[in-house]
């Protein structure tokens, strides 16, 4: 699972990834490279480092991080041997000063989330008159032979506003290909003797970018209220007011106001019952988006939360009309089911979000295909969460309902229940949506 | 030294070609040796490929683009790696092309380089708050052939045309064509109040009325095909297209009958794309066009040869050039003018 490829489930992760504030285009790279963290000790590593950037004014170092470049390919280079050009050696040392100057940063705010090597030594062969400055060429001090050479040079062009005349257009082309000839000896040399620091620059790179990620997470977790999580690996899940930033911000836009859910869960698989537009795949959705967001150690939206570890996330929304394929959406999504299904007699640990699971068939066979899949579901070692409009009359499996219309108000929030029983608001609704009258009243007469 | 001292007043300058051997290049070439380095800190690049030893399509010789010590350039990876002069990496840019990245470096020992730089209007414009913030004073870019509108005064403020026997080997043709651009970069600018007003309006067709008052003819731009239907309300003193000015609108307000009461509008000469003949027909009916943004045009320079080798009198293309539209105007290569 890497983020990359997570990038286009529909819950909201790709939202997240545009707000994150990254200041370099290397730290973008590296977090869509990044795949998700399975491990409790890795993520709890990483929520900690988070958590001591918390309080701290990171705003240098993040203006500071704009400049880092990701010079991998040049870094593999020099490790590999290669003769670095004027434009490669300026990158290792752009990378040595920018390098620098955020430890220093860190030291002064006294931030220690990752280690950034001593690049003194590279900055000593690509600084020879310890000038201080990024740029870079190959200097003077580099061959007395150079110098002799680039003087004769500057003695012939003098101010430089007369083009020089045949003969001494002659000598200067002649020089030019001895200035030549010795910068790519000093070119040799210098990439030798950088060779050896190859490791400690790729690390430098790596970290810097991490940095930026961390960064950039913590802004976006005071920027949208999101929280720490209490990470687990028992199957023990459990959300206190969660929520989804998109479609927060979605309604927020329009005026209306949005309502956080509570939720739990463990092995025993999960039914969610309640109307049209209760927000039953906002549900879904929520619950994928903060499952990545935690397996990749950023902020979880939600007000507190405890996060178990999965291998996996399956996230079947079930319209999928897969007409590339040249099936049905029946047909596509029981196949997606069915991944899940295969995965659980696997033993995988996934967490499965299924939207109305079988909703494009009759509701007597589908119904039984839902309960036919709880059953499966029962020895899962991950969780499973479905929302479903039908009466699922299982005792296994752990309940949810929408609170549902109050006063001809939708009421959002998840109560937990005892009974299979869906609600009956369908008709309701369709009347606050305006739709047809004589059709609204021909419905009630078939369901008297 | 012709011209030298304007250029100097100006903060930014781009050299624009109307066709290719029209002797752009050493036009550049007689600036970047003359400008006294002590007293301004200069930067150039080139729009796409340029300071090549060979014309790519004509194979004719062309001169190569000198610089000296102490000048900032910006230009592809590829001929920042070809250079034959001594110079500093100090940035690189994330612009990228099919000649890779931008480089942009400072000159430590004079010698010739080929320029090709940013090619398009918006990363010209981070070039050039890039290079001001390496301290350049002057900004100048070489512009490419058919790419006027990338010396648009968004980018820079001042030019320097270069025309010649390429563009037209028929010395009243040749006089004619240049003295219409000529005249277009000249067009006057709008008053101040009103063009701060019209600078937020990115696109379609826009109208003022006598009030002051702003209204939109809803069309997406003058290309679109309601331009012939639009009505133009009495009392519409300006109407100005955000984006290209077309044939079909000049045309639409040459015929409302208003043509003398309405001022057209466009954001900068670079937007104008009207035939000649139309244009001086709506010009003689009275019609007026302004602009947002005014160039400043310094100096029209003329080569005189071809590249097929025939040869217009200098003098005489000079003297013609600088009566019809009243420009200093200079044969570099002939005159060598002294430093």
């Amino acid at each position: 699972m890497t983020f990359k490829s997570l990038l286009d489930i529909d819950c909201g992760i790709r939202f997240m990834y545009d707000r994150l504030p990254l200041s370099s285009s290397s730290a973008r790279t590296m977090l869509l490279e990044s795949r998700a963290m399975t491990s409790k000790r890795e993520i709890d590593l990483r929520y900690g480092k988070l958590n001591s950037l918390y309080n701290k004014e990171c705003r240098e170092i993040a203006s500071k991080l704009t400049c880092l470049k990701d010079i991998s390919n040049t870094i593999g280079r020099l490790g590999a041997g290669a003769v670095l050009d004027d434009i490669e050696l300026f990158e290792i040392k752009y990378l040595a000063t920018v390098s620098r100057d955020v430890a220093e940063l860190m030291q002064k705010k006294r931030i220690s989330v990752v280690n950034l090597p001593d690049l003194g030594d590279v900055m000593k062969i690509l600084d020879p008159d310890s000038l201080n400055i990024p740029s870079f060429y190959i200097y003077d001090s580099y061959s007395s032979e150079l110098a002799a050479v680039r003087k004769r040079m500057k003695a012939l062009t003098g101010l430089g506003d007369r083009i020089p005349d045949e003969n001494q257009a002659r000598e200067l082309a002649g020089l030019q290909q001895k200035n030549d000839e010795l910068e790519e000896g000093v070119r040799r040399e210098l990439s030798l003797k950088l060779s050896d620091k190859a490791g400690k620059l790729g690390h430098t790179l790596k970290n810097l970018s991490l940095l930026d990620i961390m960064i950039a997470s913590v802004a976006q977790m005071k920027e949208m209220g999101l929280c720490f999580p209490a990470v687990v690996e028992n199957g023990e899940t459990f959300y206190k007011g969660m929520f989804n930033p998109a479609v927060k911000e979605a309604v927020e836009q329009k005026g209306g106001r949005y309502v956080q859910v509570d939720i739990s869960f463990s092995r025993l698989p999960v039914t969610v019952v309640g109307a049209n537009m209760g927000g039953k795949s906002v549900v879904l959705k929520s619950l994928a988006l903060n499952q990545i967001l935690a397996q990749f150690g950023l902020g979880i939206a939600a007000q507190t939360c405890c996060v178990s570890i999965v291998d996996k996330i399956l996230f079947c929304i079930g319209d999928d009309q897969n007409a590339e394929k040249g099936i049905s959406s029946f047909a596509a999504e029981m196949l997606a089911v069915n991944e899940v299904v295969e995965g659980v007699s696997r033993g995988e640990n996934m967490l499965a979000l299924l939207d109305e699971p079988a909703r494009a068939t009759n509701p007597i066979e589908g119904t039984a295909l839902v309960e036919g899949l709880l059953d499966v579901l029962q020895h899962a070692a991950g969780s499973t969460i479905l929302a479903t409009h039908y009466n699922i009359v299982n005792r296994n499996v752990k309940r949810y309902r929408v609170a549902g219309l109050k006063e001809g108000k939708m009421d959002y929030s998840l109560i937990e229940t005892e009974s299979g029983d869906v609600p009956h608001e369908a008709i309701a609704i369709a009347q606050q949506l305006g739709v047809n009258k004589e059709w609204i009243e021909s419905t009630k007469k078939y369901l008297n | 030294m012709p011209f030298i001292k304007e250029i100097l007043k100006c903060d930014s300058l781009s050299i624009v070609g109307l066709e290719k051997n029209v002797g752009k290049t050493e036009c550049l070439n007689y600036i970047l040796l003359r400008l006294p380095l002590h007293e301004i800190k200069v930067a150039v690049t080139s729009i796409g490929i340029d300071g090549e030893s060979k014309d790519q399509v004509t194979g004719t010789k062309k001169p190569e683009i000198y610089l000296r010590e102490g000048m900032l350039f910006s230009t592809a990876e590829t001929f920042y790696r070809r250079k034959k002069l001594v110079s500093e990496v100090v940035d690189i840019m994330n612009e990228r092309s099919s000649l890779g990245r931008v480089v942009t470096g400072k000159v430590e020992i004079g010698g010739k380089i080929m320029l090709s730089g940013p090619s398009s209007t918006p990363s010209l414009k981070r070039w050039v708050s890039s290079v001001k913030e390496l301290g350049a004073g002057l900004t100048i870019i070489d512009g490419a052939i058919s790419r006027l509108s990338l010396a648009s005064p968004a980018v820079s403020k001042a030019m320097i045309l270069s025309t010649g026997a390429a563009f037209s080997s028929n010395l009243g043709t040749l006089v004619g064509k240049t003295a219409y651009v000529v005249e277009l970069i000249n067009l006057p600018a709008v008053g101040e109040s009103l063009s701060e007003r019209l600078d937020l309006i990115e696109s379609g067709v826009w109208g003022v009325d006598r009030y002051g008052n702003l209204f939109d003819f809803g069309l997406k731009s003058s290309l679109a095909s309601g331009v012939v239907q639009m009505e133009i309300p009495s009392g519409t003193e300006y109407v100005y297209s955000a984006g290209a000015l077309t044939d079909t609108l000049v045309k639409k307000i040459a015929n409302s009958g208003k043509v003398e009461n309405i001022t057209l509008v466009v954001r900068d000469f670079t937007k104008i794309f009207v035939d000649m003949l139309l244009y001086r027909n709506f010009v003689h009916r009275g019609g007026r066009i302004e602009v947002l943004q005014k160039s400043r045009l310094l100096a029209v320079c003329v080569n005189p040869v071809a590249p097929n080798g025939f040869v217009l009198d200098s003098d005489l293309l000079c003297e013609k050039l600088r009566e019809t539209t009243g420009f200093a105007v200079y044969d570099i290569v002939k005159n060598r003018y002294d430093l």
